[in-house]
């Protein structure tokens, strides 16, 4: 892989999104920034990371916060920012990365080596995710998907043109229910794979 | 009746809309000015003088536009008055801006009191209040609270603290004069006050509450402010000089400032109204800054001065609509005509209503109200004045949306890693604003009665 490669996933809470965004970065070789990239931004301002950490991929509440000339004082909208700078700033740089969620589809949508997909999965599978990985009861489950997809696609129409999960704001959008999430992974690799051997091979694939 | 509740409906459409923030609100209230001169005036009224003297274009012509201090130039319409001052103060800001005089002004104040947390503290809260006096205090905060994160890595403490106490102070300096403000602007020039009339009344009880503010911060902050200060000093401190971009525009704008200052301050002596103070330090501003005259024009906030002739005109429809008489009917019901009661409840009312909305609108609203009480139940208006300016103007302290230069400070905290919730924000704000409306309403009370 000779040119740069971004690959910006995002997901529904329980497909696994996270897990296939790991494979692929470890698949690829590739650095993957998801909440740890505000570690870097607090590092960088010599600020303790938690403070950060309470409003990522949160969206702001309007009749709470305002706007004056620009400024925003929403805590989620000026992190959010911030992580937008920080993800144009890496990508400015040449650099090859995955990233997961944070409008990356929207905001990396100039770079040419960016590659956009969306992680869905059925309820049963989203469910049974979450109740054994987070050791809760059914009714919980159930319940922290509904607000956790809340969050995520009020967060993402906040930024976006796209609404969140639109088949027609990614490259590819997969059920990780059907192949499960390894074999989602897997089919993701290759996809990614076929991307990058059509721009290396010179063939823009627009028809 | 038609044309009242039109009048009320875009006033709320504009209200809801400026909050939501989906348009930007210069859009807003020149849309809704819009509606309420083809709507209110011509189709419910049917009255072509109703629109001219909402536009108030007459007004600018008029000899006491320019020249007689203390006379109201208009009470209905657009108040042209604080359009052209506001003009010409932001030009003088932008000039004193791209000098680097802010910056300069805040270093030099730290190295004065050797870079040490608390005296740091107060001569910060002090400047900000000082500034706020003659600047709007949005762009105090702006370099304020800049300068303040710069140092707070210096010395390894938390900005939190100063930002928030700068805020309040911002404000609070706001109050005390007719320019610090928008709604002393707006209550000035619409009933005709002067600025030694504010100092003598806002002022006065401005400073005082200072007193109570300092106080009050140092004791609610004192932890914060002494614990986490290094033991070790840093390498080096900023040099005061290097925020100078250039010398010579540097002493130019402290010039145009110092008279700006001076001609505010005697304008009842010169007669010189705040609309020509604004066009003079304007001119000033673009004649010594020669060829960066154009860059601080395109820099000038045009979308402020639009989102005051929308809200003047959409104000002027509840007004000549006869709305505002029913809420100076409602205020007097309810204080049962009491001068002092009607007092307490313009400024806690306006308090309470600025902690949550735009307190530039709720000023130019409540105006023509407190006219109609003290015409009709004999209050004495400058009493019911200066409840409403502090009222609005302390009001907004309480929550990070109430003023515009809350919005601004914890943005910049929250840009440098320090993001602010409302719960932070209110324990510390909140009690403090409490105060001062407590004891401006006293001192009003003392004084007055």
């Amino acid at each position: 892989m000779s040119g740069q490669l971004i690959i910006a996933l995002s997901r529904q809470f329980g497909s696994g999104g996270h897990e296939i965004a790991r494979s692929l970065a470890q698949h690829f070789d590739l650095p993957l920034y998801e909440k740890n990239m505000l570690r870097h931004i607090a590092q960088s301002r010599g600020v303790d990371p938690g403070r950060l950490e309470r409003y990522d991929e949160l969206p702001k509440n309007r009749l709470l916060y305002r706007t004056v000339n620009g400024f925003s004082n929403a805590p989620e909208d000026v992190i959010a920012q911030m992580q937008f700078q920080y993800l144009q700033e890496r990508a400015s740089a040449g650099e090859s990365f995955v990233v997961l969620g944070r409008c990356a589809e929207e905001v990396l949508k100039w770079h040419p080596g960016l590659v956009t997909m969306f992680v869905a999965a059925d309820i049963p599978f989203r469910k049974e995710r979450t109740m054994k990985l987070g050791h809760v009861s059914e009714s919980r489950a159930l319940l922290l998907i509904a607000q956790y997809d809340r969050k995520r696609r009020s967060y993402h129409n906040q930024y976006c043109k796209g609404r969140w999960g639109d088949a027609r704001c990614y490259d590819i959008t997969v059920n990780s229910g059907k192949l499960g999430v390894e074999g989602t992974a897997r089919i993701l690799a290759d996809y990614v794979k076929a991307r990058v051997d059509q721009v290396e091979s010179g063939w823009g694939g627009t028809e | 009746m038609v044309a009242q509740i039109a009048a009320v409906a875009i006033f709320l459409a504009m209200f809801t809309m400026i909050v939501s923030e989906k348009i930007e609100r210069h859009i807003v209230t020149l849309g809704c000015g819009l509606l309420t001169l083809v709507v209110v005036f011509g189709f419910c009224m049917r009255s072509s003088g109703a629109v001219w003297e909402a536009l108030s274009l007459a007004s600018i012509v008029r000899t006491e536009f320019w020249y007689q201090a203390g006379a109201a130039s208009t009470s209905v319409g657009i108040n042209w008055e604080t359009i052209f001052f506001i003009a010409g103060m932001m030009i003088m800001v932008e000039g004193m801006a791209e000098s680097g005089f802010f910056r300069w002004l805040c270093m030099a104040l730290a190295k004065l009191v050797h870079y040490k947390a608390v005296p740091l503290f107060f001569a910060f809260m002090i400047m900000a209040a000082v500034l706020s006096m003659f600047i709007d205090s949005i762009t105090v905060i702006m370099f304020l609270a800049a300068v303040t994160v710069e140092l707070a890595q210096l010395l390894r403490m938390d900005p939190v603290p100063m930002i928030l106490a700068e805020i309040f102070c911002a404000n609070l300096g706001g109050s005390a004069t007719m320019c610090g403000d928008p709604p002393n602007i707006i209550i000035g020039t619409s009933l005709g006050y002067t600025f030694g009339d504010f100092v003598a009344n806002t002022g006065a009880m401005a400073a005082i509450a200072m007193v109570f503010v300092l106080l009050y911060f140092y004791l609610y902050f004192r932890r914060e402010l002494t614990s986490k200060v290094q033991a070790q000093a840093p390498d080096h401190y900023p040099d005061p000089s290097q925020a100078i971009v250039n010398r010579r525009s540097f002493i130019l704008s402290c010039v145009i400032f110092g008279c700006a200052v001076v001609l505010l301050v005697t304008h009842a002596q010169t007669h010189f109204t705040v609309s020509l103070i604004g066009v003079v330090i304007a001119l000033g501003t673009l004649t010594a800054s020669g060829r960066q005259a154009k860059s601080i024009l395109r820099r000038v906030d045009y979308k402020t001065l639009l989102f005051f002739i929308g809200l003047f005109v959409v104000v002027s429809g509840l007004e000549q609509t006869g709305v505002l008489e029913l809420l100076a009917g409602l205020i007097s019901r309810v204080s049962g005509g009491r001068p002092m009661a009607m007092v307490a409840i313009i400024i806690w009312g306006s308090a309470a209503a600025s902690a949550f909305i735009d307190n530039i609108p709720f000023a130019a609203t409540m105006i023509p109200v407190i006219k109609t009480l003290a015409a009709t139940q004999g209050a004495d208006l400058q009493t019911l004045a200066w409840a409403l300016s502090m009222g609005t103007d302390i009001g907004g302290n309480a929550t990070p949306i109430g003023a515009s230069a809350n919005v601004v400070g914890t943005s910049i905290a929250a840009k440098n890693g320090h993001p602010i919730g409302w719960g932070r924000y209110c324990r510390a704000l909140a009690p403090a604003t409490v105060i001062v409306v407590a004891v401006s309403m006293l001192f009003m009370f003392i004084r007055y009665f």
